[in-house]
């Protein structure tokens, strides 16, 4: 049971739980407490020790069930004891003319045979659950088994089949019954394939191998990042947003740099007959607005998505954030932010801003944004630039950016790419880069956050 | 409060349960009805002397719990609120200055006393200093609830409410107290509890609570009730109530919850509008009753409006779910 159980805590982990250490050994103790016999208290046991987000809870379950399923194999019915020599003959002219496979089938769900375990091995090697190891798979994995056995066919084999019988002669109650118990084994068959597949995700995801850890992750550049590793950066975003909105509190809490407060010095030391012992300060305010413009072509896009998301993430340290993004023109998307994580954000836009070859223009982008929205931009503004500077031999229109950035409180630009690359071929970095007050190198996930922290200390 | 006194463990009054079943029962002695996942869930609390976390919508009875834990087991409920901007000196403890600075003043001729005869100031001021304790005892120790709960000679419950309105660190600040229940005061020494008080912290998740709270603490997730639950939650609270027409409020109720609203109805309302039934006598609900009792249910104009709108023509299916597939409701407790 023990063993049992542990494999039941690595397959949460890996299907995206966060379970720590001392959480599975509270699990532990829990079920030794509890025991093991009633079925409800031993999965409340695990629930309560190991999910702790409501949002797991549904993930939760669907494990347990096939874990600790009571395993009910679903019941088949035969028919076979039940019908006359007579009928079983005309059953046998009814499927006569179908083919061998159907036949067979047909034959099957009249006995109430399931599967044996050879059998759903041979599915299972045919569509290649064998290499699945996520339950989100599962559902395909059935259909595509179910494909397999031609179900779609024997549905349909099944309608006809009542009629056949009925012109050979067996009354209506009869073959009406008679299908009515082969659908009913059929619904059985696939119960039984979706305990199967189930079973065997599960054994798969326990035997997966350790994924490369989030932390190796960071520290990888954006351009040799995986879609793989993209989901795995997605889920730590939030961890290092978390961090970086520690230190910030801590960093306003100890920032004693705020001006004096005359109003509130004079009352707070009016017991002390206005000897101004006690001095006020006003609250240090840190808040910064913000306009970002990100480049959100092929080259650009993972960093582009992680530093919107950390932004999204930070955004009760932030008093506004203006999101643009640009390929070759410029849009305003903060709307699509609104009730949508980062990454369905940026999927949104891209769906309306196809990517083509080389068709990245920020000269246009620039000129588009200060035909429209200069407004955003006033003394209180932070503008951040998120691109590689790379062009396409298009006007770079330094005028505006300069324009633009002299509004602004301070330009920042983050750049992916290193500072010797910058003269090279298209890109007119070096061009921009007097007109910005920082530019940063963010490459990994790790300097991208040690940038945004730099850029929130005032 | 003498600190000496804690080496001899005061008898425990309090009752502990044997099996969930017990807990349970317990609960509904004190108007509570819990589910079996409820009951468990708290009787491993018990048991694993962990704390306990509870999230779930606003209303659905999650600081109810604690206080009917603490009544079922004749402990006395400590309350914590939690609020932006809480601190150590509002939930742990703090000098009563102003106190001390009276008693030294009254004293002041017994200080002369006892001062008397010294040489030289330094000799003075040793003298003084044998005689600090007074002014640092437990006397001059404003107790805040954390601490109240630590130091309390029979266990409690300690309900820690609307964590999630605190701030991150004084959330790093509450691991320490919750995992070894012992706070330091500089000038008395290490305090630690005599029993470990019942902890219930209570999140509405306007905020993600950190990992490290989170390992600490058993998990509950209470929604909004089923529609038997909350039939029999109305029976019980408001008996005066006739029960066809409870019937018709309670699915009233779970079926507005299904609509994509601003602020779901909790149990809290529907008890409030089942109490308003009654005051105003209704027999049956029309569409007058409707009108002027809805306010009680609903708190946003827009709710409101889109309620009536939805009286008035109800859709076809009798349920208004188009719009709220991504919500998934899970009703259990």
């Amino acid at each position: 049971m023990e063993e049992r159980i542990a494999r039941f805590i690595t397959a949460l982990r890996s299907s995206g739980l966060r379970i720590s250490l001392s959480e599975s050994t509270d699990a532990f103790k829990a079920v030794e407490e509890m025991g093991v016999k009633n079925r409800e208290i031993f999965r409340l046991s695990l629930q309560t020790t190991l999910v702790k987000e409501a949002e797991n809870l549904p993930t939760f379950d669907e494990l347990f069930s096939i874990f600790f399923g009571n395993s009910d194999v679903p019941t088949f019915m035969s028919a076979a004891d039940d019908i006359t020599p007579e009928e079983a003959q005309q059953f046998a002219k009814g499927i006569e003319q179908l083919n061998d496979q159907l036949r067979r089938m047909l034959e099957r769900l009249l006995k109430g045979e399931m599967l044996s375990q050879q059998e759903l091995e041979r599915l299972s090697k045919m569509i290649g659950l064998n290499q699945m190891d996520d339950m989100r798979y599962r559902d395909w994995m059935v259909q595509r088994m179910k494909r397999a056995l031609h179900f779609k066919e024997v549905q349909e084999a099944l309608r006809m089949l009542e009629e056949t019988l009925q012109q050979l002669g067996m009354n209506k109650e009869r073959s009406q019954r008679l299908v009515q118990l082969m659908q009913a084994n059929q619904r059985a068959l696939v119960e039984q394939l979706r305990q199967f597949s189930g079973q065997r995700i599960a054994e798969n995801m326990t035997n997966k191998r350790k994924e490369v850890s989030a932390d190796a992750l960071i520290n990888r550049p954006f351009n040799t990042l995986s879609d793989k590793d993209m989901e795995i950066l997605r889920k730590e975003v939030q961890h290092l947003a978390s961090i970086l909105r520690t230190r910030i509190a801590l960093r306003m809490k100890k920032a004693r740099s705020g001006s004096l407060d005359a109003k509130s010095t004079i009352r707070a030391n009016l017991k002390h007959g206005n000897v101004p012992i006690q001095l006020k300060h006003r609250e240090h305010s840190l808040k910064p607005k913000l306009v970002v413009i990100c480049d959100v072509s092929t080259s650009m896009r993972y960093c582009s998505e992680l530093m919107l998301s950390l932004l999204y993430h930070l955004q009760d340290q932030i008093s506004k954030t203006m999101a643009f993004a640009f390929i070759d023109h410029l849009e305003f998307i903060s709307p699509d932010f609104t009730n949508k994580d980062a990454r369905q954000a940026v999927s949104h836009v891209l769906e309306r801003m196809p990517s083509g070859y080389y068709n990245t223009d920020l000269g246009k982008s620039l000129q588009d944004f200060h035909r429209n929205y200069l407004e955003v931009i006033d003394g209180r503004t932070t503008l951040i630039v998120v691109g590689d500077g790379r062009n396409n031999y298009n006007d770079p229109q330094l005028d505006i950016f300069r324009k633009v950035t002299r509004r602004c409180r301070r330009a920042i630009w983050i750049n992916p790419e290193a500072s010797a690359l910058w003269n090279s071929g298209d890109s007119d970095m070096l061009r921009y880069s007097p007109n910005c007050d920082v530019i940063l190198t963010a490459n990994t996930l790790a300097q991208l956050t040690s940038a945004l922290d730099r850029l929130l200390i005032h | 409060m003498n600190l000496k006194r804690q080496k001899t463990k005061p008898v425990d009054k309090t009752i502990r349960f044997s099996s969930p079943g017990d807990l349970r029962a317990a609960l509904g002695e004190q108007n509570y009805i819990a589910g079996d996942e409820i009951a468990t869930i708290m009787y491993l609390s018990q048991q694993l002397g962990k704390p306990l976390l509870t999230e779930g919508p606003a209303g659905v009875g999650k600081t109810e719990l604690a206080k009917a834990i603490a009544s079922a087991t004749c402990r006395e409920l400590i309350r914590l609120q939690c609020y932006e901007g809480l601190d150590e000196t509002k939930a742990l403890y703090e000098w009563e200055y102003a106190k001390q600075l009276l008693y030294t003043q009254l004293l002041r001729e017994k200080l002369h006393e006892t001062l008397a005869g010294t040489e030289s100031l330094s000799a003075a001021a040793d003298r003084l200093e044998n005689e600090e304790e007074v002014f640092f005892s437990m006397r001059f120790l404003l107790q805040r609830p954390l601490l109240k709960a630590i130091l309390s000679e029979q266990p409690t419950v300690l309900l820690i409410d609307e964590i999630d309105r605190a701030d991150a660190e004084f959330e790093a600040f509450l691991l320490e107290v919750l995992s070894d229940f012992q706070v330091s005061v500089p000038e008395l020494g290490t305090l630690s509890a005599i029993y470990r008080p019942l902890v219930v912290l209570t999140s509405n998740n306007t905020r993600e609570l950190s990992e490290a709270l989170k390992r600490r603490c058993l998990y509950l997730f209470i929604d909004y009730p089923s529609i038997e639950q909350e039939m029999a939650v109305v029976r019980l609270k408001v008996p005066e109530l006739s029960p066809k027409l409870a019937m018709q409020a309670v699915e009233m109720v779970q079926s507005l919850r299904t609509m994509d609203l601003r602020k779901s109805p909790s149990i809290s309302e529907t008890l409030d509008w089942a109490k308003a039934l009654v005051a105003l006598n209704a027999t049956k609900l029309d569409k007058s009753t409707l009108n002027t009792t809805m306010s009680v249910l609903l708190k946003h104009e827009n709710d409101l409006q889109r309620a009536k709108r939805w009286i008035e023509n109800p859709p076809v299916s009798g349920f208004p779910t188009d719009e709220d597939d991504w919500r998934t409701t899970r009703t259990r407790n």
